[in-house]
């Protein structure tokens, strides 16, 4: 095992390097550039933006700005962004602890939420609870985030009872230890209400599903035949096996931990990488992109390892060598 | 539709095979007697051919065109039908006449002296019936100057329930066009990944999760500079969507091929193996079939999730265009507050976005249990 | 007072003209304070009261605290309250008035201008500020490689100003040729501390242009303003404190500014914002159009009041691109014609454009100037009402001819029809696009309407050229001359045909002229009439076929004082107070 986790590790390296060029390549062919908003501003002339563009390394080939680029990567030096003239390790840092923070509340939530949803759903099929249940999923499901985020917010602002956004309050500073996790955890609620729905919604839709084919296996069938109690069937035998294919949506969402939640982070004006992300994108921001590519291609893959190591814990059968 | 895939995969897989006829219109039958049984799936089965018909029929049922705009009624609420006012009450339905009270607060006072009456299969603009027949005559409509806005009208006072009714042709067949392109893929290279394992998986694998990488927005930009402004912004969409499925495929086939993992130790695989049936044939006759169940819920999360993502598109300013329209394109007006406190009906659209995902949600639950073999023998 | 949907970068010359201030008083009994002898004098109707803490919103992050390499408004604007400019503009009467700078004199040529600070300034760390900052300031400015937009307004004719410490407290200035502008250009300078940054400079642009990045710990950004930055959270907020060296006083001689504490909310966006303010979390916000009538109903309960702000500077406008090297002969030939753009013009159905997209909280516009500038805005030039009558004459006339099948062909029989773009997601473009596409369209155009990203849109614009029309719009300055680089055909955003070697036309040689004349002529009324003249070619042969001037609609709580309406700022910062004990 520990020699099929190396040799995966391993692999990162040269798909890192296939999906850097080609990420670089793809966006550098892209139209427009960084300066793009700097060239509308009748002030600025020519001159300033083309010097602006030597300071950036724009001006020279593509690939000796990817090499370049690439040197200092493997040094872990992801270079400068190009808007805010600060390292990008720090300003994707800034945000990053934030993100996470919102990610594993979101995450434990909706999986809390779903599993046991989910089961009980599956247990007792079409009764008027578990089509209540799917109906909310349902809607859940198809309310865009953005949408629901809004909604959400406009909530908050009838009601009074939320914060409008962000993650901590004006005077955030001077409150002590145990008023600061109450602030933030009270800026938490509602996007964690916003995801959970949506989130969750998917999850416990796929629990659902899972349980349900699995309870009508033969082997279920047997364990009842011999006369178990329902719970031990459902709990010991039925849960363990229904909950792979939701191991490995695990792992994968592990790879989203970071940029998942974007959209709402956006909406909800929580300070995390997503608008960062998602400016620097529209911006053509060159080296936050790339360092954001790798970030989110790194977790990825280890979020995939780890769905496969934990597929293979929990089912004996799956093997790796 | 994949599990129309799935179904007529079978259906040549039985033809091929040497099973008797006699079972093979069997699995369409017992699939309908299943879902007779289910009145919340036949009923979403329902919303959705009544969806699809909109769609068909659009031009027909829409009283104006895409493209109709009425200056001096933008934002204007809902007008509906009525049967009495002021003057008695009336068997035919009219409608009021309305003018611009006051832009800032978009009031519209209704001038109750003028009726104009609601008929049915009028004259209007000219189309052509599914691309083909040219035809003026639409379900109904008031004569001008009078309107009706059965929905409302968006910030251009153009019709929103004829702007839905043309946007279902994007909103209702961008799915449809995606996993029709997603799922054949995943599906089998999830399969053939899943099966064979070892260092093909391995491979395989790390070539999904290169696809994945690729980032798609830059993929997007460069797409959008690269391909024509003229061809319009329908076949302009369609095309990006095509393309950006054949990436889309990656993230599916994961998740088949964990399943794959599982179910190729399972006893009647290795009986198949032991009998010496090709590994090509066992992984598209005995081990994607099992995967039906969570490829349908995957479908029925899919389409309706193309709508949304076609919605997030249109959000960032990326998907349906301008002036074409889509429901995600419709409802994108809808997220300015000050906009959607005044103006809710700009929601509608949001409705149908629901009522589809909910059918297809619906029904596709119970088109799982019917197409399941084992549901069906018990 | 941002432009709604605009987000193309805002940036006045002024740049650390945010806190603007009436005319000091001299009569009697000048005020003075123990450190600062003759203290400006910042005029507000009443006395206030100290402390407070006033909470605004921003919708995005700044990107650098280091002032000369600032572009946009959400760095411009924090770090207003840090820095001061040598003169400022009034926000009442619009005029220069002194600052950092206490007096001034021009010699008789009209090209010899004097400064003398003010003194007794300090920086927040004590270090007075001297001749030394400023002439450090301008060296970093115009070094090479410094990302500073600052010697593209201080560059004549090519020439860049010439600039050197008389003593500690004066500084000269010199220019080759009389230059209009000067005194709003060269005012606008706001020092930056040499003992603070004079080491970065020493290695190199780069490395300057990283100095004071919004990494750099809050209390290490030296300015000589009203506030001090106390602290950043990234993406969440900035908090500033009173800088109890401030060198203003008010009437009284007290030692202003009267907040205690500013708080700028980051927001992701207006609508946040939006809520925000009626939650009572922020104190004032910058409504849009379509919101005037809904907030004015919400006044009382919300406890604010919403003004009728003055018109915005930029505005919106239609291009047709008739630059060779970027479209083929039989459309080039309409593009360039007069009468085509005229045409355009008249179909321009601009009540509809104030009424639906800006809910009739604007006025139709004809020409580059908007009624914002008091100074130099002309409304007597060319109108084009909302006529397709007139524009089918016009076509006529042009030799266009509408065919059986209704589609307008020109002389040789081409079918007119083109594409035009502008960028998606900007809903005010994307309503007045359709409507103009519509009316074009009964004009018997084909046009196709094809919204696109802004990054390919300005790409187009400025480097492929590839595009037929646009809908786009600029930011606008007080003063025309920082639009040579669009009105001048040399200019790299002379959007329809960019640096031409020599004027295309002759009504664009007679623009060219006239930019040059009144750059080097200092006596303003001259000037006046020289652009009134620029106005008047623009309105007559549309180059951009301008749609109409939003008002703004800015709204305060009513528990703050000390503000008015005006055409420039609604308040100065140093003293706006809270008429209530609050926050």
């Amino acid at each position: 095992m520990l020699q099929y986790i190396v040799r995966r590790l391993l692999h990162l390296i040269p798909m890192l390097l296939g999906i850097t060029v080609i990420s670089f390549v793809i966006i550098q062919l892209s139209p427009g550039d960084f300066l793009a908003e700097m060239r509308l501003n009748p002030i600025v002339s020519q001159q300033t933006v083309d010097q602006m563009r030597r300071n950036f390394g724009l001006d020279q080939p593509l690939y000796v700005q990817y090499l370049k680029w690439l040197w200092n990567a493997v040094r872990l030096e992801f270079g400068y962004s190009f808007a805010f003239q600060v390292p990008v390790t720090w300003l994707i840092g800034s945000r990053l602890l934030n993100s996470v923070l919102l990610n594993v509340a979101l995450f434990a939530a909706a999986w809390a939420v779903a599993i046991p949803l989910g089961i009980f759903g599956a247990r007792r099929q079409y009764s008027l609870a578990d089509n209540t249940l799917s109906f909310v999923a349902y809607v859940g499901i198809s309310t865009p985030v953005f949408f629901s985020g809004l909604f959400l917010l406009y909530i908050a602002f009838r009601t009074g009872w939320f914060p409008i956004g962000g993650m901590t309050s004006i005077d955030y500073e001077f409150l002590p230890p145990t008023g600061k996790v109450l602030d933030v955890a009270h800026h938490m609620v509602l996007p964690v209400i916003a995801y959970g729905v949506f989130g969750g919604a998917g999850l416990m839709r796929q629990m659902r599903a899972s349980l349900l084919e699995v309870l009508r296996q033969d082997y279920v069938r047997t364990a009842r035949a011999k006369g178990l109690a329902e719970r031990v069937v459902i709990n010991k035998h039925a849960v363990r096996n229904a909950i792979n294919p939701l191991i490995t949506i695990f792992g994968y969402s592990l790879g989203g931990l970071l940029g998942g939640s974007a959209i709402l982070e956006i909406v909800m004006g929580w300070p995390g990488i997503g608008k960062l992300l998602l400016e620097a994108t529209v911006q053509k921001d060159l080296y936050v992109v790339m360092a954001a590519l790798v970030i989110g291609s790194v977790t990825l893959v280890v979020g995939n390892l780890i769905a496969d190591i934990l597929l293979a814990l929990s089912d004996p059968r799956i093997r790796y060598d | 539709m994949a599990n129309r895939a799935v179904e007529v995969r079978r259906r040549s897989r039985g033809a091929s095979s040497e099973a008797p006829r006699a079972e093979l219109r069997t699995p369409a039958q017992l699939a309908w007697r299943q879902l007779r049984k289910h009145p919340m799936a036949l009923a979403g089965g329902a919303v959705l051919v009544v969806l699809y018909l909109l769609v068909v029929f659009a031009e027909f049922l829409a009283p104006y065109s895409l493209d109709f705009a009425d200056r001096e009624r933008f934002f204007h609420p809902p007008i509906l039908p009525r049967f009495a006012d002021s003057q008695g009450v009336s068997l035919r339905p009219f409608v009021h006449g309305t003018t611009l009270a006051d832009p800032g607060l978009r009031r519209y006072e209704a001038d109750p002296t003028r009726r104009y009456y609601l008929r049915f299969f009028v004259r209007g603009e000219p189309y052509r019936l599914f691309g083909l027949f040219p035809s003026d005559v639409h379900l109904f409509g008031v004569d001008p100057p009078g309107r009706i806005f059965l929905l409302g009208t968006d910030q251009s006072g153009r019709d929103q329930f004829s702007r839905i009714l043309y946007g279902s042709r994007i909103s209702m067949t961008i799915g449809l066009y995606a996993s029709a392109v997603t799922i054949p893929i995943g599906l089998l290279y999830g399969g053939i990944s899943g099966y064979y394992g070892g260092r093909i998986d391995n491979v395989m694998m790390r070539l999904a999760e290169f696809v994945i990488s690729i980032p798609d927005f830059y993929l997007l930009l460069t797409l959008s500079a690269v391909l024509p402004t003229q061809v319009g912004c329908t076949t302009r969409f369609y095309l990006i969507i095509l393309i950006l499925s054949f990436i889309g495929w990656a993230g599916f086939s994961r998740i088949i091929r964990g399943i794959v993992l599982s179910l190729k130790e399972q006893e009647y695989v290795l009986a198949a193996k032991a009998a010496g049936l090709g590994d090509l044939r066992i992984i598209a006759r005995h081990i994607l079939p099992q995967t039906a169940s969570f490829v349908i819920v995957v479908v029925t999360l899919g389409i309706p999730g193309a709508i949304l993502g076609e919605s997030a598109l249109s959000f960032i300013g990326f998907g349906i265009r301008e002036p074409c329209s889509s429901w995600g394109n419709l409802l994108t007006q809808a997220s300015n507050l000050p906009t959607l406190i005044l103006s809710p009906w700009l929601l509608f659209p949001g409705l149908f976005i629901i009522a589809a995902v909910v059918a297809f949600n619906v029904f596709g639950d119970g088109l799982r249990d019917a197409l399941d073999p084992r549901v069906r023998a018990g | 007072m941002g432009q709604p949907g605009a987000r193309l970068a805002v940036i006045g010359v002024l740049i650390a003209a945010v806190p603007a201030a009436g005319p000091a008083v001299a009569q009697m009994g000048r005020p003075s304070l123990p450190d600062v002898p003759n203290p400006k004098v910042v005029e507000a109707s009443d006395v206030g009261r100290f402390g407070g803490t006033f909470v605004v919103s921003s919708i995005s992050d700044p990107r650098t605290f280091n002032l000369l390499v600032a572009q946009e408004t959400s760095s411009t604007a924090p770090l207003g309250y840090l820095f001061e400019s040598l003169a400022e503009t009034n926000r009442v009467t619009l005029e220069v008035e002194p600052n950092l700078a206490e007096s001034w004199t021009v010699s008789r040529d009209g090209r010899t201008w004097v400064f003398r600070l003010r003194r007794g300034v300090q920086w927040f760390d004590g270090r007075p500020v001297t001749a030394d900052d400023v002439v450090f300031t301008l060296n970093a400015a115009f070094t090479p490689g410094v990302q500073s937009s600052l010697p593209d307004v201080l560059t004549i004719a090519g020439k860049k100003i010439g600039y050197r410490k008389v003593d500690d407290y004066t500084v000269e200035f010199r220019t080759d040729q009389p230059f209009g502008p000067f005194l709003r250009t060269v005012g606008g300078i706001a020092p930056l501390p040499k003992h603070r940054l004079e080491a970065a400079l020493r290695q190199g642009a780069t490395e300057f242009n990283r100095a004071w990045g919004i990494n750099t710990p809050p209390r290490d950004l030296i300015g000589n303003g009203p506030f001090v930055m106390h602290s950043y959270a990234p993406g969440q907020r900035i908090t500033f404190v009173r800088n109890a060296r401030y060198w203003k006083v008010d009437r009284q001689g007290q030692r202003l500014p009267y907040l205690a504490r500013i708080v700028i909310e980051i927001v992701p966006n207006v609508d946040a914002s939006r809520l925000k303010f009626l939650a009572r979390e922020t104190d004032s916000y910058a409504a849009r159009p379509r919101e005037y009538a809904e907030l004015r109903g919400m006044q009382q309960a919300g406890n604010f009041t919403i003004f009728d702000g003055p018109p915005t500077f930029g505005g919106d406008f239609l291009m047709f691109n008739q630059n060779p090297a970027g479209v083929r002969p039989p459309k080039l030939a309409w593009f360039q014609n007069v009468k085509f753009r005229q045409a355009a013009s008249h179909a321009v159905d601009r009540d509809t454009i104030v009424r639906q997209v800006y809910a009739g909280r604007a006025t139709p516009r004809y020409g580059p100037e908007s009624p914002a500038n008091k100074f130099f805005y002309n409304p007597n030039v060319r109108q084009y009402p909302y006529d397709l009558a007139r524009a089918e004459a016009l076509l006529r006339e042009a030799g266009f001819a509408r065919g059986a099948d209704g589609l307008l062909r020109d002389a040789q029989g081409n079918v007119v029809e083109f594409t035009i773009a502008t960028n998606a997601g900007n809903a005010d473009r994307e309503a007045i696009g359709n409507l103009i596409r519509q009316d074009l369209g009964r004009l018997g155009m084909r046009v196709t309407f094809a919204p696109e990203a802004f990054n390919t849109l300005v790409g187009k614009l400025v480097g492929t050229f590839n595009w037929e029309a646009m809908i786009l719009g600029f930011t606008g300055t007080i003063d025309p001359h920082n639009g040579q680089n669009v009105w001048k055909s040399s200019g790299s955003l002379h959007a329809w045909w960019p640096k031409q070697e020599r004027p295309a036309t002759d009504w664009e040689a007679e623009i060219d002229r006239i930019f040059d004349q009144a750059a080097t002529t200092v006596d303003q009324q001259k000037r006046r009439q020289l652009y009134n003249r620029f106005q008047e070619i623009v309105a007559e042969y549309v180059p951009l076929i301008y749609f109409a001037t939003p008002l703004t609609q800015p709204a305060f709580r009513n528990t703050l004082a000390n503000f008015s309406p005006a055409p420039g700022a609604f308040y100065d910062i140093e003293t706006i107070y809270y008429r209530t004990p609050y926050r």
